[in-house]
């Protein structure tokens, strides 16, 4: 997939279509994945993807400061050196990341996709229940905002309130586990 | 939590969200509106603006921090963007008219009357009155800038300080009965200084993300 479909798909998503964000994020993060990958090998599959989720969680944070009209890749560049930095410096190591673009650090195989990353979960526990548990539902079990609504009783709005909210936190969450 | 799990869920959050301009103008417009009030309200409107307001150097005294406000809030949106490097090249540029403002000052008034032209009668006022204008603007505008990505909060902090700064000057100036630039460009200019470095200070604190 190139630049302009991935700007595509972005532009889309921004607009509220949901569809198209979840590919934009599937389409971004094995170049993710093999920035964190090519940087910190050394941390291990499952603390690199613990990065990868950090990067993930900052675009969806900030997707609104991407200007439609403006070049792609050296927003997605900024936000995750911007995070891999942080979550690097958090573990107690530094990371040299060239200002600029993907352009040399994507060379690096991904690799296999691998099954857990450890911080997340943690993470969600500390939200509070009624939080922790729409994300379960809707990230781990799979179901849907409508389905999620249905069962915990609350309209579709109030579950995308506290989702929103719930990763607004799990960000803050992250932060605060970085001093 | 696999990261394909976690996109979904994402996903699941994506309703439209506002740029950051139209955040910046939700909460500054407010702000700003106020503190004209403030200034209506506490301070007034000096005597004879509309007529001294056609006096090219009265006109400066508006104009000049009403630019600044202008390149401040432009360069404070794009260093949101985490991607942008703005130069602060435009502010240089408008630093060194000032200081050109302050030259020609020099040199129409006598040698004898600088002390007092520079002094005035309000010094004091004017350096307690544009901080304190300006702290629901800088308050609204880093407020604002939190939902933005800069990668380098001190500098748009400082950007969010200047704006704030020089858009309470422009209201303080529609006040401020002293005329000569020997007195405006230091004591206004002090003033903007002082809420840039407010935002300067708080721009790292506010704005990581």
């Amino acid at each position: 997939m190139t630049e302009v479909e991935w700007a595509a798909l972005l532009r889309a998503a921004n607009a509220g279509d949901a569809r198209a964000y979840r590919r934009f994020l599937h389409a971004i993060t094995p170049m993710l994945r093999g920035l964190v990958r090519a940087r910190g090998g050394s941390l291990g599959a499952e603390h690199c993807e613990d990065i990868v989720q950090e990067v993930l969680l900052a675009i969806h944070l900030k997707r609104h400061t991407w200007r439609s009209d403006a070049p792609l890749r050296p927003w997605l560049y900024a936000i995750a050196r911007h995070k891999v930095i942080d979550a690097f410096r958090a573990r107690g190591q530094r990371v040299d990341l060239p200002l600029g673009d993907f352009a040399e650090l994507i060379a690096a195989d991904p690799g296999p996709d691998p099954t857990e990353a450890s911080d997340a979960l943690r993470m969600i526990e500390r939200l509070d229940p009624r939080s922790a548990e729409i994300v379960r539902a809707i990230g781990i079990d799979g179901e849907e905002i409508a389905e999620t609504s249905r069962r915990l009783e609350m309209t579709e709005g109030a579950v995308r309130v506290v989702l929103h909210r719930a990763f607004k936190r799990l960000a803050a969450l992250r932060e605060r586990h970085i001093e | 939590m696999k990261t394909d799990q976690l996109i979904a869920a994402l996903a699941a959050d994506a309703p439209a969200e506002p740029g950051l301009g139209a955040s910046l103008a939700r909460w500054l417009l407010p702000a700003l509106a106020l503190t004209a009030l403030a200034l209506l309200g506490i301070w007034g409107l000096r005597p004879g603006l509309a007529a001294a307001l056609m006096q090219p150097a009265v006109a400066a005294k508006v104009a000049l921090p009403l630019v600044l406000a202008g390149t401040a809030l432009v360069l404070a949106l794009r260093s949101s963007r985490p991607e942008a490097r703005p130069s602060l090249l435009p502010l240089a540029v408008l630093g060194a008219l000032a200081l050109a403002l302050l030259a020609a000052g020099l040199l129409t008034t006598p040698q004898a009357r600088w002390p007092q032209a520079w002094l005035g009668n309000t010094a004091l006022a004017c350096l307690i009155s544009i901080p304190a204008l300006a702290v629901l603007p800088l308050a609204a505008g880093l407020l604002a800038l939190r939902r933005g990505a800069s990668t380098s909060p001190a500098r748009t902090g400082l950007l969010a300080g200047l704006l704030a700064g020089a858009a309470a000057t422009a209201l303080y100036a529609l006040h401020c009965p002293e005329d000569s630039p020997l007195f405006y460009v230091c004591w206004y200019g002090l003033g903007i200084v002082i809420s840039g470095a407010a935002g300067r200070l708080l721009g790292p604190r506010l704005l990581r993300w």
